[in-house]
């Protein structure tokens, strides 16, 4: 029994109230009961997502754009697919530079041999796709090749038509007396009549000319099977090369040909006499600095989907926390005091609608005046020095993107803050003051205890608030994170990218859910009446 | 003659702006010797909450003065522990975090150890041993009510004010809070100023009753003392003459202040000019 209300005390924290009727009926509680909410609660849910997906995949392919068809949802899973690859083969290649002795020779190895299959592999998807490509050709031309004899016979016909009636107007033309009028009249209207029939004539061409791009246009989804499977090996060939040349390539490697080298130089230095000596001193010493470079090298791996999603997140705590760490004190300042809530008041309201669209960019340049050369600067430098966040290359586009979520997140809380200890119960003053308590035990231990389920509330608000800004924020000042993604991806124009962005879409949706489950857990721990948070 | 350990010298108090003041409590007189259970009974809305606030320092005198153990006492302390009707516990803390922090407030000088015994020890009084580590929101009306009760107690005060601590809760828990509090009060002999508005409870209860005549301008009556032994069974106290003599002359005289109120209520109502718009349409 008491570990059934544990399980249930848990979901109930964490807002996973969809998961109760699943541990009553593993209970055997109201079975039909449980049942019913499992189908409300759960199954009806997934079937509308079901649905969804669906009538996506209906309606995406009917429209066409710059960066080809809207992506289905097979095409987006597969894309997702294709991001998550790369980010492994980056890592494996960067992690290749690292490494040394027999497991740099176990990889090489694998590598070669994997190399080795694949060679036969992408020989056969070649011809694959050049039969594909010949299936094709001729499937188009078997296609095509009627509708352009027909279009050429009927091109044919309506020629000589057209020059029959021109001939027959202009013997008409000859034989017309000066003032016959009506007889004029009638060649007129002919000759209108005549142009008409042009036209109508070049329509039905058209006609044709459409169906023979139809066809042209058609999918041909054997071909872009062969397509596909074509460039998903040819990749993979292309990773393994790259993996090679790195490992051929990588720091032991660099270290051990420098030191041959430096060896040969010392040895011919001792050898060598008079004016020849500084010009092997020379040579030494510059040998001595490429060495210490190479120690010093790393591989130059790109930002990969899951490391921009690290980096996004941990700017959305930043700023968060820059946000939390200014309106928890501003709020309770506020909330004791009316002179200062007075005064906050119109800051308040002339800020917070400001868009972060216009705060980053000052936020970037007042970032910049304080960071001139970031190159340079202790604190750009000390934040690549610390272990868990020095991978992330912390720069002032960052530090603008967190401002800039700081800046627009903190009003919920500020808010909320200010009114939590604003509308204190009178009750619990009057204890506190029949205590005598001190103004700061009086502040620590009733006032912002009460306040908390206010300033929790206004904290989740303002991490959500923080999310949908930070993408926005590192759109525009290309701090690497997601917003940068969906621009670079934007940018590129591909069918493939653009089906990144909606796996981006997915991402930023998922995360966010994850960063409000969060807030709803500590939004439960410090609230104190069973008053339930919204979902 | 015996020294008050508290006092109330012709204290008014009222609200509201000048052009719109009600007249609370005027010329409010009250003397309560030491290990004395005082009982004020009165209608709802007669000031009563008021007068527990003058006695606890939570609200000023407009005029008067309020003297504790001979001293006029401007400011609240834990001298004078108040029980609130609506109980005033802090729900972010347990059953156990609650007394611990008045009695951590009072007593600053206790080691952890003793801290602990003595929270733990009222916690005991009240019989609420097994529900320490629960959150108010978790108790009923009436335990709530006891942790209340056991903060009062935990911190010693001189005087308890109980601003009605039992009018929110039903008859069986109502009573067997009442037996509670004889029971810790002869025990350990305090001075109890009890504000009520159940003429049983005060009769049962106090050594002396009150009455309050009905607000605005609410006074304190001639009081009335109630001679009937200790310890008082409430089952056979409704058979004692002298119980139910004391009883029905307490009600009388509320229900005449009551009337007499009322009268005086109607007379201050404001008298309509007797004009009337003049219809020009007839003219």
């Amino acid at each position: 029994m008491s570990i059934k209300y544990k399980i249930l005390k848990a979901i109930d924290v964490a807002g996973l109230n969809f998961l109760r009727p699943v541990i009553l009926l593993c209970y055997g509680e109201e079975p039909e009961e449980q049942i019913r909410k499992i189908g409300l609660f759960i199954a009806v849910p997934i079937m509308a997502f079901c649905l969804f997906l669906y009538l996506w995949g209906l309606f995406a392919p009917m429209h066409k754009t710059k960066s080809g068809e809207v992506p289905t949802p097979s095409v987006v899973w597969d894309s997702a697919k294709g991001v998550w690859a790369f980010h492994v083969r980056e890592k494996n290649k960067a992690n290749a530079y690292n490494l040394e002795g027999d497991s740099r020779d176990k990889l090489l190895e694998q590598a070669q041999t994997r190399l080795s299959e694949l060679e036969p592999m992408v020989a056969r998807v070649n011809e694959q796709l050049a039969e594909a490509d010949g299936a094709m050709q001729s499937s188009l031309a078997s296609k095509i090749e009627p509708i352009k004899a027909e279009l050429d016979s009927s091109k044919n016909a309506m020629r000589e038509a057209q020059k029959a009636r021109q001939a027959d107007l202009q013997a008409r033309a000859k034989a017309i007396a000066a003032d016959d009028t009506a007889a004029k009249e009638k060649l007129l209207e002919d000759y209108r009549a005549h142009l008409a029939q042009i036209e109508t004539e070049r329509e039905s061409l058209r006609s044709y000319e459409e169906q023979i791009d139809e066809i042209h246009n058609a999918d041909f989804p054997q071909r872009a099977e062969a397509i596909r499977a074509q460039s998903a090996i040819a990749e993979e060939r292309q990773y393994l090369v790259k993996l090679i040349d790195t490992l051929e390539n990588n720091r032991q490697q660099k270290l051990s040909d420098i030191e041959t080298r430096l060896e040969g130089f010392e040895s011919s230095y001792y050898e060598a006499s008079g004016a020849d000596l500084l010009k092997h001193a020379k040579s030494i010493t510059r040998t001595e600095s490429l060495m210490v470079n190479a120690a010093d090298s790393e591989y130059a791996k790109p930002m990969t989907l899951p490391d921009q999603v690290l980096r996004s997140v941990a700017c959305v705590f930043a700023g968060f926390l820059v946000a939390s760490l200014i309106a928890i004190p501003v709020g309770i300042v506020c909330g004791l005091s009316p002179i200062m809530m007075s005064a906050l008041t119109p800051f308040i309201a002339l800020f917070k609608p400001v868009s972060p669209i216009v705060w980053l960019p000052i936020f970037f340049i007042i970032v910049g005046g304080f960071i001139p050369d970031p190159d340079k600067h202790w604190l750009i430098a000390g934040l690549a020095e610390l272990p868990l966040i020095g991978w992330m290359k912390i720069n002032p586009a960052f530090i603008a993107s967190a401002l800039t979520v700081a800046m627009c997140s903190l009003w919920p809380t500020l808010v909320n803050t200010a009114l939590g200890v604003a509308s204190i119960d009178k009750d619990h003053i009057n204890v506190a003051r029949v205590l005598r308590l001190g103004f700061w035990s009086r502040l620590i231990k009733i006032v912002i205890p009460s306040s908390l389920p206010l300033t929790f509330a206004g904290l989740r608000i303002s991490l959500g608030v923080g999310w949908m800004v930070l993408i926005a924020a590192e759109l525009l000042s290309s701090s690497e994170g997601l917003g940068k993604f969906v621009w670079d991806m934007f940018n590129n124009g591909s069918s493939q990218t653009f089906a990144q962005m909606f796996v981006v879409v997915f991402v930023v949706g998922i995360i966010g859910l994850l960063l409000d489950r969060i807030m709803i857990v500590f939004q439960r721990l410090v609230s104190f009446d069973e008053s339930p948070t919204s979902i | 003659m015996e020294k008050p350990i508290i006092q109330l010298e012709n204290v008014s108090v009222g609200f509201g702006p000048e052009s719109d003041r009600t007249e609370v409590l005027t010329d409010v007189n009250l003397r309560v010797m030491e290990n004395e259970f005082v009982s004020i009974i009165g209608f709802s809305g007669s000031g009563k909450s008021t007068l527990i606030g003058l006695l606890s320092g939570l609200v000023k005198p407009d005029t008067g003065a309020v003297f504790c153990k001979g001293r006029e006492a401007t400011e609240p302390g834990p001298d004078r522990g108040v029980m609130f009707q609506n109980y005033s516990l802090l729900p972010w803390l347990t059953v156990y975090g609650n007394i611990e922090l008045a009695s951590k407030q009072v007593f600053p000088n206790l080691s952890k150890a003793e801290l602990k015994e003595h929270v733990e020890h009222y916690i005991e009084m009240v019989n609420l041993t097994p529900a320490i580590e629960k959150k108010p929101h978790e108790l009923s009306g009436g335990m709530r009510q006891r942790v209340s009760l056991a903060r009062t107690l935990s911190i010693k005060p001189d005087i308890m004010l109980l601003d009605e601590p039992l009018s929110a809760l039903d008859a069986l828990t109502r009573a067997n809070l009442q037996d509670e509090i004889i029971r810790i009060w002869e025990e350990d002999k305090k001075t109890v100023i009890l504000i009520t508005n159940d003429v049983d409870e005060a009769v049962l209860m106090a050594d002396r009753i009150i009455p309050l005549s009905p607000g605005p301008n609410a006074t304190l009556t001639e009081s009335y003392n109630v001679g009937l032994d200790r310890p008082r069974d409430r089952t056979t106290l409704n058979h004692n003459p002298e119980f139910i003599e004391l009883r029905n002359a307490i009600t009388q005289s509320l229900m005449a202040m009551n009337a007499e109120a009322k009268k005086l209520r109607s007379n201050t109502e404001l008298v309509m000019p007797d004009i009337r718009p003049l219809d020009l349409s007839a003219a």
